[in-house]
Formats: structure tokens, C-alpha cells, sequence
């Protein structure tokens, strides 16, 4: 396949295009949704097709097709260059490139992964998503619904460039996830969440605390402790931020803030900022293609998808803005190295600045000492997702969340909305605990400009942070 | 088989196109299993899309094309989805639908059978121009709007615009004897700018999404610009208090939307999430209130003869006066429930709308949402506002991420201004809005005569609740 790519670069080339690049995904997806007894849905897609970027005169163009036949290729690159000609007598901000050396990966890089999806059938992955829901049942109370859900995404991502870069490996995801909703003596609904998952095989559910079993009890428990919680106050208070939550902060309200494409049109707060204190010494912001899965969990992503190898940036260095995220036209641009960030869906977009495995590093703090120097606050716990803006303000729900008072968990909470401005809440942090976690998985996903759900990874340790805005009950 | 999906079909002849292959693709199931159902879907639209932001150009096009089977024998259920619409990506996905079932027991006992053959709906509106619109031209428009935006005020930091142009049809077969197709084209843009003073920075966004017609641009990146600079200078609330709010349609599409556009959905009612189970006849909002879900409104890019699995989309009451009247159904879960199909069934539809629809499994989604406008105009209700009120002017952030079982949400209003004694004053810095779409329907105060057109296929005018915890 990738003969056919660097056919493609030549045949844009030859047009008249001063680089081109040419991709090719070949990926597998595998949907299992289990919804009480029944089995809603037993679902396998074939994601196939190619895509081409022309670039002329400091504008892009891109071209995509389904289909790998010659004639379809062809035009796919004649309609990207032809749009790339459209593009630049517009364009007055160009990202053009700079030469750099042939990137080559292995034939098939991958990540090792001990029990790979394709090696067990689909009577091995049913089970994982019936163990899940059998153990939510016999740890949950009141259930109204529990929800069971395995998900696996692999196969080829292939790219070619104009340059000679050549690269093939090998893109993986598995995912176990369990919802239980559980009904109160009056009536009301509340929910309770358990997961595992990332680039892993299927080992990964036969480790402690990632089994079936593992995540229906995680989520069988929360739901029957929130039979009980009560609602959070609104306002103004201390808290403690549990490493899912701190993950969703690190990618979606900052992570975003500091992709190329939105510093290079000064869309972001933080064009113009680098070297500039925007947080505390307790707050370093990394975004990196390939963590130490092993012992932290997230996302192998080797390349993007303009063929840069990852890289491990940091973007806050205890408090201080260092980096922006790249794509190679934003990196030149803005004077920095690429990053290794520029990233699509599938073939069906060009590649923007996106974000890999995006978290917070850990920092020295035991969960004791976290609490200790919280003292009275709220406990944010998980996420079911959120929404910034381009100024940084954020919006986040967690799933569950617990008073606390001088140091000691007390009364559990439903379901918490935080809110504010990540540059804000920056300033405000005091410490950071040792453990840093990073979740991924193939449910949800990044949904920049409409190219969603791209999967990453987020993370990070707890947080304790001195004033967060939460949505409640006006008293 | 024959081969399709060489190139783009034409608008005419696509829908002929695609049954063929439908009803080929049937044929050939049937030879890998005799005793199966099948049902079969075929999708391509071609796409182009243009966004220019501060001086940076992207555009693409290309035709998505897919298919997507699913098989059933003895109640075992399967789908099977690949890209393209070749009969040789079609008989993979036939192949791996039937692998499936007969590999493990995934029995569900509910399933009843694939859809039977139904009269179809009508086609929505559709503009020729659309069909012949190039990308240099979707280019040149969100320049356009984009200078435009720039030049309102030099306080325009930034301003960024999307345009997009798409059509295409889908076909659907199935071993009960149906086949259906549809086709529908739509042409949208958008416009974003960015104000900026001091620290301040404030977001406003215009829009035009139709299929009758091509874009109006014109004025409309002046419009976002002005909004943009309407909001700076904005102050604290520096309260928390519980007031009534007044949502402007686009916000108040984005209540409607996250809330009974989730809880009236036929799989979240007979699963037991939606708390609107059961209340059938019952009052659950003020009597001012009423919602239809309308799936054959020409204008809207929603509109096709027939939904996602071939059933006829129609118009529905959801809450009349108040009542709970019906919920949405696809063909399944009516089955369960005891219904008729509504036409609701979605691959990937709605405001989110998935890029490749044949890879999603069927869900039901609202079509498209009208609330029927009430007697008030936005200048009315503004000034029978007694004492403090909050006037959001954007969809709040968050207001997506709700729990249909819970119904509590909680968002930040970054879009509002202070209504006073009847005035409105000042913008507001962002205030956190939160409490219950249940109970706010039911102290939904007020729905005013401005009905607009969003992006969230939600037709809605002026709506104002009380009863919502703000902070400020």
C-alpha cells in the first residue's frame, strides 16, 4: 500500500504542488453494548480509505476517497492540489514547512501487546462485557438500568510525504466500560461508572483493579453510595481534584489553549506567552506520543499523521509556558520544533494540531498529605466530560464527588460541576499527590472541529487547588 | 454483484443507484445464509468544506461512502459496517454481519424483525445552486465573512468562519421486501469572532444552514462582530441567588435539545433512563408549552422520505400544552414498547452528527424539534421582568454533558447580560447556571414569538425559566 501513497506525492508533484503527503487507514472497530439482558449491539466496521494534503503557495488542500483504485486516487490528488490553488489566493498566513529528513518507521511498528484483540473471538469478548454486568448487579441496590460496553480499535495507519518519509505501524485500543444507574427512594436517577482501557491487549482485563469484574464493582458500588448523596452546594470552595478530572483539565481547558493552529491565529490566551507564569511551581503540563503505558496506562501513538515522530513536549514547566503543540506549519511559523501533534480522525480529514497523552506530572504528595492540605473543600471524582471555550473557561462534570472536612472524607455528593478559567485555576494550585494516571479508551474522545471521537490519553495526579466555582444548589 | 462506487453519483439518478446495489447486495445474502434476515444500507454524500481563520486557509472534499448490514437468525443480532460502496466491501460486511451470529449466542429476545414496507415520507427541499457550488466559492464566502467580521471594529481580535456544501442519498433494503432511498443537500456556514479589551476576551457566533437556497452571507460577519463587542465591558453578578432566567433561542435550542430531545428518545424510556417514562398524559411542563418533532419540514436538512432504516419520517406532537403526548421510536423499540415506529431511527444523526453515518449502529434521535412560539416578543418579556433576571444569549458550556436520568444539569453562561426592572443592563461575566430540566419545564414561565433556526436541529423563539441556581 504505501507503493500506492508515494504514487500519489509524485503524481501531486507533478501537478505543480510543492509537497504532498498521502495517507492510508486500514482499521478494525468493534462495538459490543450490553444493556440489561440484551444485547443492543454486536457491531464490527471496516475503516478504510486515503487521504491527500497538497500544499502550494503556503495553503493546503486535501482530497479524500474510500476507495484505493487508480483512477480514484488520481482525482483525489487533482481536487486536493486544484483546492490547495483555490486556497492560496486567499491565504494570507502561510505555514509552510521546513525541509527536514526522511522520517522511516519499521514495516507494522507496533506496540507489544501480549493478547492482541484479533487473537480471541467473539464469545471471549461477550464474556468480558457479562462478567462486568453480572458483578455491577451483585455490588449495586436499586438498579434501573446497567449498562456493559467492550470496545477495540487496531489495524495499519500508512503515510508518505514528499520528503521520502515512510511510515507504518500499528494503531491499538481496547476498552471495558460499565454504567449503572440506580433509582432513590423518590424517584431520581443516579449513576455509577466503572472502566479500563487503552493501548493494551486483552491482558489488560486480567490484571487487578482492570478486571470485569474490577469495573462492573466500581461501578455497582458508586452507584449505591449515590443512592444516598446529596447534592453539592453551589459556590466558591477548596478542593481536590481526583486524577480522571485533573486529566480532563490538562487536555481539554489547557491542552487546547496550546495547539498551534489556535496560537498562530491568535485565538489562544496563550499566543505570545511563552516564558510566562501562568502557575504554580505545582503545575507541569506534558503532552507526550508515547508514555510508559505500563506503568501509567494511555495511548501509543508513535507518528502523526504528518509522519513526525512523538515526541514528549513540555508545555507548562512548573507554572511556566515552554511549548506549543505542532503541526509542522504552526511549528515553523512560531519558531519551535514540531511536536509530533498534528493528527486526524480518519482519512476523511487533514490532520490538525491535536493533542496525544496530555496530563499533569506527578508531584509529591500522599493521598493523606493531598487531604491534610485540603483541609475543608469538596472531592471531585471522575468525569463524564465537559466543555471549554477559546478564552479558557471550562466546564466540567464529575461524576461524584465527597465533602471534606479538616482532612476527612465525609457525605458523598451527586454528580459535581466545576467551572471557571484554566488559566485561573492555575494560579491556584497548591500541591500535587505522587500517583499520576493516565485513561484512555475507545468510548468518547476529543471532538476538535468536528473530528470526533479522537482518541488520547489524559491524566495526571490529584490536584488540591484552593477555590473552584461548583454548580449546585443556591441556598 | 455489480460494482458501484467508482465515482460520485448524480443527484438525479442516485437513488436508483444505490437501491440497485441494495437490492443486489440482498440477493447475495441470501446465498451466504437462506434461513438469515438481512437488512442492508448504502450511504454517499459528496462533501466540501472550507474554513479560513486569521488569514489560514483549510479545505477539503471528498465522497464518504459506506455500507452497513445487519444480519439476525434466531434472534441473534449482528452488524457489520465498511467504508466504500463496492459490492466487494458490501459482501464483506454481509460475510463478517453473519460471522457474528453464528460465533456466539448474543440472543435478544426483544428483537422482533426488521422493518416492513411502509409508504414513504416526501423528500425535504432542495436548491440546484447547492449541487453546483464549488469549493473556490466556499472558500471565497468564508473570506468574505471573515473580512467582514474583522472590519465591524478594531476591537475584533479574531474572526474565523466554516462553510460547507453536501449531498448525497441513502438507500435501504431488507429481506421483509423493503426498499427505500433518500436524498437531501444542505449548505451551512458559520462565523465566529473573538473581542478583546484589556483582559477581556468575548466570543459571539452567527450562522445560515438551508437547503432551499444557497448561504446569506451578506451582513452577517458584521452581525457576530457587533454581538462580539456587545458583550465587553461585562461585570460580576457577585451573587448567588436563584433567579429566573431568559434563554434566546440558540440557547435555549441547546436546553431543548439536551434535555427532552434526550428523555423523550424511545431507548432511553423503555430502558428505564428517562424520567419521563410512564408519564404519558401527564403534565410535565408549564401549559405553555409545545414541542413537535417534525422530520417532514422541507426546510430542514434533517428532512428525508425515510429514516435510517427505511420507515417513513413523520411529524409528531411530543408535549402539547404542557401533556406528555409521545415519545420517538424507531422500529425496535416501538416493538417493545407497543407503538408504531415514529421514523426516528439515526445512524449518527443530529447535531453531532457522526462524518460516517454507516459505521454507527441505529439509535433514535429527534428529527428536528419546533417549540411552538408563544405571544411575547423578547422586548416584552425583558421588560415584565420584575426585579434581577439573566438573559443568556449563547448555548452555556456544558449544557451538553447532562444526565437524561438525572435531568440536573449545570453550565456557565459565557454569553449573558443583567436584566433589571424590567431593563437589560450590562453583560455579565460568565455566571454558572444549574439546576433540573424537569422541574424547569414545569416553572417555564414564559416562550416568546422570535422562532429561529439552529444549528441544533432544535426550532425554537425566546424561552425564560425560574427557578435555576446562579452563580456570578
Amino acid at each position: 500500500m504505501l507503493e500506492k501513497l508515494e504514487k500519489c506525492v509524485e503524481i501531486g508533484e507533478k501537478l505543480g504542488a510543492e509537497f504532498v503527503e498521502a495517507r492510508f487507514d486500514d482499521l478494525t472497530l468493534r462495538t459490543l453494548l450490553r444493556v440489561n439482558d440484551t444485547w443492543k449491539d454486536v457491531a464490527l466496521g471496516s475503516r478504510e480509505g486515503f487521504g491527500v494534503a497538497c500544499y502550494f503557495s503556503g495553503a493546503s488542500g486535501y482530497s479524500f476517497t474510500s476507495s484505493g483504485g487508480r483512477e480514484e486516487l488520481e482525482t483525489a490528488v487533482e481536487r486536493a492540489f486544484r483546492i490547495a490553488k483555490a486556497s492560496a489566493k486567499v491565504v494570507s498566513l502561510r505555514l509552510d514547512f521546513e525541509q527536514r529528513p526522511a522520517v522511516k518507521s519499521k514495516r507494522s511498528e507496533a506496540y507489544p501487546l501480549k493478547i492482541h484483540p484479533q487473537a480471541r473471538d467473539l464469545a471471549y469478548k461477550t464474556d468480558l462485557v457479562n462478567r462486568a454486568v453480572d458483578s455491577a448487579r451483585a455490588f449495586g441496590e436499586s438498579i434501573a438500568n446497567v449498562t456493559g460496553m467492550y470496545g477495540e480499535l487496531y489495524g495499519h495507519k500508512m503515510f508518505a510525504n514528499s520528503e521520502g518519509s515512510s511510515t507504518d505501524w500499528n494503531f491499538e485500543l481496547v476498552d471495558l466500560t460499565c454504567l449503572v444507574t440506580s433509582r432513590t427512594d423518590v424517584g431520581d436517577l443516579v449513576n455509577g461508572f466503572g472502566h479500563a482501557g487503552g493501548t493494551a491487549g486483552l491482558e489488560l482485563f486480567n490484571t487487578e483493579g482492570s478486571t470485569p469484574e474490577d469495573i462492573g464493582m466500581e461501578a455497582g458500588v458508586h452507584a449505591k453510595e449515590q443512592l444516598k448523596a446529596k447534592v453539592c452546594p453551589a459556590g466558591k470552595f477548596r478542593a481536590l481534584i481526583e486524577n480522571e478530572l485533573v486529566g480532563v483539565l490538562a487536555h481539554e481547558s489547557f491542552g487546547h489553549l496550546s495547539e498551534g493552529d489556535f496560537v498562530v491565529t491568535e485565538g489562544s490566551p496563550l499566543a505570545g506567552k511563552i516564558n510566562a507564569t501562568l502557575g504554580t511551581e505545582h503545575a507541569t503540563i506534558v503532552d507526550q506520543g508515547y508514555p510508559d503505558i505500563s506503568r501509567f496506562g494511555g495511548l501509543w501513538i508513535p507518528y502523526d499523521d504528518q509522519g513526525t515522530k512523538a515526541n514528549k513536549t513540555t508545555v507548562l514547566d512548573k507554572g511556566v509556558l515552554k511549548h506549543y503543540l505542532h503541526s509542522r506549519g504552526t511549528a515553523k511559523y512560531l519558531r519551535q520544533e514540531p511536536t509530533g501533534n498534528c493528527r486526524a480522525i480518519h482519512f476523511g480529514f487533514i490532520p490538525i494540531p491535536r493533542m496525544t497523552n496530555t496530563y499533569f506530572e506527578a508531584g509529591r504528595l500522599t493521598k493523606e498529605e493531598a487531604l491534610e492540605l485540603l483541609d475543608t473543600g469538596i472531592y471531585a471524582i471522575q468525569t463524564s466530560g465537559g466543555q471549554v471555550e477559546g478564552d479558557g473557561s471550562f466546564l466540567f462534570k464529575a461524576i461524584r464527588g465527597y465533602k471534606v472536612q479538616k482532612g476527612q472524607i465525609r457525605e458523598p455528593l451527586r454528580e459535581v460541576a466545576l467551572s471557571g478559567n484554566i488559566l485561573n485555576l492555575l494560579s491556584k494550585v497548591e500541591g500535587a499527590t505522587r500517583d499520576l494516571r493516565i485513561r484512555s479508551g475507545y468510548f468518547g474522545g476529543c471532538g476538535k472541529s468536528g473530528q470526533a471521537p479522537l482518541p488520547c490519553g489524559l491524566g495526571g495526579p490529584e490536584l488540591v487547588v484552593s477555590a473552584v466555582t461548583f454548580g449546585g444548589e443556591a441556598s | 454483484m455489480q460494482s458501484t462506487g467508482k465515482k460520485a453519483l448524480d443527484y438525479q439518478n442516485i437513488k436508483d443507484e444505490l437501491l440497485s446495489t441494495v437490492d443486489t447486495g440482498i440477493k447475495c445474502a441470501r446465498t451466504v445464509d437462506a434461513e438469515a434476515e438481512f437488512e442492508i444500507y448504502l450511504f454517499q454524500r459528496n462533501v466540501a468544506r472550507a474554513t479560513v481563520e486569521q488569514g489560514v486557509v483549510d479545505a477539503a472534499d471528498g465522497i464518504v461512502e459506506g455500507n452497513a448490514v445487519r444480519a439476525a437468525k434466531r434472534n441473534n443480532v449482528s452488524f457489520a459496517s465498511s467504508s466504500g460502496i463496492s459490492t466487494e466491501r458490501l459482501k464483506r460486511s454481509i460475510e463478517e454481519a453473519i460471522a457474528s451470529i453464528r460465533s456466539v449466542n448474543i440472543r435478544d429476545e426483544r428483537f422482533k424483525g426488521f422493518c416492513e414496507p411502509k409508504k414513504p415520507g416526501n423528500e425535504g427541499a432542495f436548491a440546484d445552486e447547492i449541487l453546483q457550488l464549488d469549493k473556490e466559492r466556499l472558500i471565497e464566502y468564508a473570506d468574505t465573512l471573515v473580512k467582514d467580521g474583522r472590519a465591524f471594529d478594531k476591537r475584533i481580535l479574531t474572526a474565523g468562519s466554516s462553510c460547507t456544501a453536501e449531498w448525497g442519498g441513502f438507500a435501504i433494503g431488507n429481506t421483509q421486501g423493503l426498499q427505500q432511498a433518500s436524498r437531501s443537500v444542505s449548505n451551512t456556514c458559520n462565523v465566529q469572532c473573538l473581542a478583546t479589551e484589556g483582559d477581556e476576551r468575548r466570543v459571539a457566533y452567527e450562522y445560515d444552514i438551508t437547503r432551499e437556497r444557497l448561504i446569506r452571507i451578506e451582513g452577517m460577519g458584521r452581525k457576530a462582530a457587533e454581538k462580539a463587542v456587545s458583550l465587553l465591558g461585562a461585570r460580576r453578578l457577585d451573587r448567588t441567588a436563584v433567579l429566573p432566567t431568559i434563554w434566546e433561542p440558540i440557547s435555549a435550542a441547546s436546553y431543548v435539545y439536551s434535555s427532552l430531545g434526550q428523555s423523550v428518545r424511545g431507548e432511553h424510556v423503555v430502558e428505564g433512563r428517562s424520567p419521563l417514562a410512564g408519564k404519558i398524559g401527564k403534565e410535565v411542563a408549564n401549559r405553555h408549552l409545545t414541542i413537535t418533532d417534525d422530520g417532514q419540514d422541507p426546510s430542514s436538512i434533517s428532512t428525508e422520505a425515510v429514516d435510517d432504516e427505511g420507515q417513513p419520517q413523520q411529524t409528531s406532537v411530543i408535549i402539547r400544552s404542557g401533556r406528555l403526548v409521545q415519545f420517538l421510536f424507531d422500529n425496535y423499540y416501538a416493538g417493545i414498547y407497543g407503538a408504531q415506529s415514529t421514523g426516528n431511527a439515526s445512524r449518527g444523526g443530529g447535531p453531532f452528527a457522526s462524518a460516517l453515518p454507516y459505521e454507527a449502529t441505529l439509535q433514535i434521535r429527534p428529527k428536528y424539534l419546533k417549540v411552538e412560539p408563544g405571544r411575547k416578543s423578547l422586548d416584552d418579556i425583558i421588560s415584565s421582568v420584575d426585579g434581577q433576571a439573566v438573559l443568556i444569549v449563547d448555548a452555556p458550556i456544558g449544557i451538553f454533558h447532562s444526565s437524561v436520568s438525572t435531568g440536573e444539569f449545570s453550565s456557565v453562561a459565557q454569553s449573558s447580560f443583567l436584566v433589571e426592572n424590567g431593563e437589560r443592563k450590562c453583560p455579565l461575566h460568565p455566571v454558572s447556571v444549574s439546576g433540573n430540566f424537569y422541574t424547569g419545564f414545569r416553572q417555564l414561565l414564559s416562550v416568546g414569538t422570535d422562532l429561529e433556526m439552529t444549528p441544533f436541529t432544535v426550532e425554537t423563539p425566546s424561552i425564560v425559566f425560574d427557578g435555576f441556581s446562579i452563580v456570578g
